[in-house]
């Protein structure tokens, strides 16, 4: 028999039992949309944080304090100075090191532009936030200065885009701020320059104040002095082409005899990483939430083809007489089993057709009210037309073998 | 008469040899004890005979049409269709067979109910055919044969039984088979139609074809030229009516 002709005869039966069709192909459509759904979250996730990184070939490396949360998923930053003056200092020395940019936070609780207030509810996630830096900070490529200029005196400071937005009266270049700190201090500086964060919603509208005067806080260091330390730092070599030397200087560096290594939790990590790294550590934790979701969804998948699997079966058994009659007039085992196969693998096709426009529709719904980049995950789209395929194809497996050997004898005596 | 002529050319074989032939076929279904529904059954069905099966229900008349129709295997015996050995073929052999060669009328008809009567007439077409020809066009000179040439567009369900049966016969006639085999095709038809159906069939002897008919109707059964009696899967008796027999319809 010619495909034509059995997808021609299973078309008949697929529209001959609409509702039927359309509950059986229901899961897969749900389970194919969902993977889809998140894969298009991850990639306008991903596209939000790390869309506008520009791979300039900067020769840094940013050292960072991580650690590995209780949930085992992603990476969490840790704040705590350990980063010490002498670190710095020791840094600079080094021979591909051109300069050394730390950062520290400073703990402020309210946040004023004219009338308006911004309280901070402290750590990630607040209001917003007050870092302390030097200039040089702002060559790091996840940073662009958008307008006005790097903070030149002490009474100057830098501001991100959010914070610009934060405020009802935008903040602009040469408006006054005022922060006060925890320690019930007021300090007044002046917008000089705005940035814009690359890394999209993933950080907190931030005012960067410069080390001197602002940031005070102190350490004890192993060996007993009291010292300024920094929560992270970025180190600048002179040649982009020996980026992997620097990153293993510093490196070598934190693990040999730094303040660092001995002021850090046992469980924390100094992490050195090139831009390079950081991006791929991003895409690393969605990645891996997008699959932990995809694979949920992937669940329904299977569900979709036992349902697929079901009504196949049930059809046979509906459709015994009717076996029965083709082959009578003779239609061939191998006749029977193409044309059970085709049909669910219309089935699938169907499933996975609208499972995929569901799922892009869904996602694209998803990423307009989040504000995020639409991503078109071409490689999930594909991956879930061929599983509808071999969905489709191995769930009719059983029931076509079952059709194919229905004996026409017993199922004409049928009533 | 054109057709029996084509029919002898297909085969190659001249009048009075078998088209069909069964020897010594045992068939025996085991439910506690044996039931013997085919009991050493030999007979042969020269080609543009027209024969009738009659017997008590159980005699093993349906037994013996599956038989010849390549749906079963004997148990034991040879059956023998245009020359071939049913047992030695595979399944799709048979297939081909049941496709090409042979042609079913049943009692409950057996239309597939949701395709139009063009489309039942045409079905063996779609597992078996030799030529692209244009079924609709195929469909309608069959169902014009058996007049039902204004119902190509109706379903099973939108027929009557002496029209769903008029379907089943244009099927069994659409890929030009050697042997038309009937089990009781008038068994679900009032008398009326149950005649009008007899008369198609006497057509078809006419024409040449060689048709094997189970009936439980005696005067049904007159029409043919023979008639094989069947009790407990033996054959009994084959009694040979008048040559006018057929003609009388
Ligand atoms: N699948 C089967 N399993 C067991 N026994 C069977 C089976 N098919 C037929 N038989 C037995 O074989 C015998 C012959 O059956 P068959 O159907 O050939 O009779 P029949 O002559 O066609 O009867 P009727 O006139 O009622 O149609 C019966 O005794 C029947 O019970
Ligand atoms: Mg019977």
């Amino acid at each position: 028999m010619k495909i034509t002709e059995s997808v021609r005869i299973s078309w008949r039966a697929i529209t001959g039992h609409k509702l039927r069709s359309t509950l059986t192909t229901l899961g897969l459509i749900i389970g194919i949309g969902a993977v889809i759904v998140f894969m298009v979250l991850g990639g306008g996730f991903e596209g939000d944080i790390l869309g506008d990184v520009e791979e300039e070939e900067e020769p840094l490396v940013q050292v960072t304090t991580q650690t590995t949360p209780e949930d085992g998923f992603g990476v969490q930053f840790i704040q705590t100075p350990i980063y010490t003056q002498s670190d710095v200092e020791a840094l600079e020395t080094r021979d591909r090191v051109e300069y050394v940019a730390p950062q520290a936070s400073l703990s402020a609780v309210q946040l004023s532009h004219g009338d308006e207030r911004l309280l901070s509810s402290g750590g990630f996630g607040g209001e917003f936030g007050v870092d302390a830096t030097v200039p040089e900070w702002f060559e790091d490529e996840f940073v662009d200065v958008v307008e006005g200029d790097v903070f030149d005196g002490e009474d100057e400071a830098v501001v991100n885009e959010l914070l610009v937005e934060r405020f009802d009266e935008p903040l602009s270049v040469g408006d006054e701020l005022s922060i006060r700190l925890e320690d019930d201090t007021e300090t007044t500086v002046e917008v000089s320059g705005i940035v814009d964060d690359d890394t999209g919603d993933l950080l907190t509208p931030t005012v960067y104040l410069p080390i001197e005067p602002h940031y005070r806080t102190t350490i004890e260091t192993p060996g007993g002095t009291q010292e300024r330390g920094y929560s992270m730092l970025v180190v600048a070599g002179s040649d982009f082409e020996e980026l992997d030397e620097l990153q293993d200087d510093v490196e070598t560096f934190f693990e040999s005899d730094s303040d660092a290594q001995h002021l850090k939790d046992e469980d924390h990590t100094i992490q050195v990483q090139t831009v390079e790294d950081i991006v791929e550590q991003v895409t690393d934790i969605i990645d891996q939430f997008a699959l932990l979701l995809g694979g949920i969804a992937g669940i329904s998948l299977l569900v979709g083809s036992i349902g697929i699997a079901n009504i196949m079966i049930v059809s046979v058994t509906e459709r015994t007489r009717e076996i029965g009659i083709m082959k009578a007039v003779g239609a061939r085992k191998r006749d029977i089993v193409q044309l059970f196969l085709v049909e669910s693998l219309i089935l699938g096709i169907i499933g996975a057709v609208f499972g995929v426009l569901v799922g892009l529709g869904g996602g694209y719904l998803g990423i307009w009210f989040l504000g995020w980049p639409m991503a078109y995950p071409v490689d999930w789209v594909v991956i879930a037309v061929v599983v509808g395929v071999v969905v489709g194809v191995l769930s009719g497996l059983y029931p076509a073998w079952r059709a194919a050997s229905v004996d026409p004898i017993e199922a004409l005596r049928r009533e | 008469m054109t057709r029996a002529g084509s029919a002898h050319e297909l085969t190659g074989e001249t009048d009075g040899s078998a088209l069909v032939s069964m020897r010594d076929v045992r068939r025996t279904y085991f439910l506690g004890e044996p039931v013997h529904a085919l009991d050493g059954v030999s007979l042969s069905l020269p080609e543009g005979s027209f024969t009738a099966v009659m017997g008590p229900s159980g005699s093993g008349k349906s037994t013996l049409m599956n038989m010849l129709g390549c749906l079963d295997t004997p148990d034991a015996g040879v059956v023998e269709i245009s020359g071939e050995n049913v047992m030695e073929l595979s399944g799709s052999e048979r297939a081909r067979l049941r496709g090409t060669e042979l042609g079913f009328i049943f009692q409950q008809f057996n239309l597939l109910p949701r395709l139009t009567a063009a489309e039942n007439v045409t079905m063996p077409m779609v597992f078996h055919s030799a030529v692209e020809e244009n079924r609709r066009d195929r469909a309608q000179q069959l169902l014009e044969r058996v007049g039902l040439g204004d119902r190509l567009d109706h379903t099973p369900p939108e027929l009557s039984g002496g029209q769903r049966q008029r379907v089943a016969i244009a099927r069994a006639l659409v890929n030009e088979p050697s042997l038309i085999l009937a089990d009781e095709p008038t068994g679900n038809l009032d008398t009326d139609t149950g005649a009008e159906i007899m008369g198609i069939f006497s057509e078809l002897h006419e024409e040449g074809r060689t048709i094997l008919m189970v009936t439980h109707e005696r005067h049904i059964a007159e029409q043919a030229e023979q008639i094989i009696h069947l009790v407990d899967g033996e054959i009994e008796e084959v009694e040979t009516l008048e040559e006018t027999g057929g003609e009388s319809a």
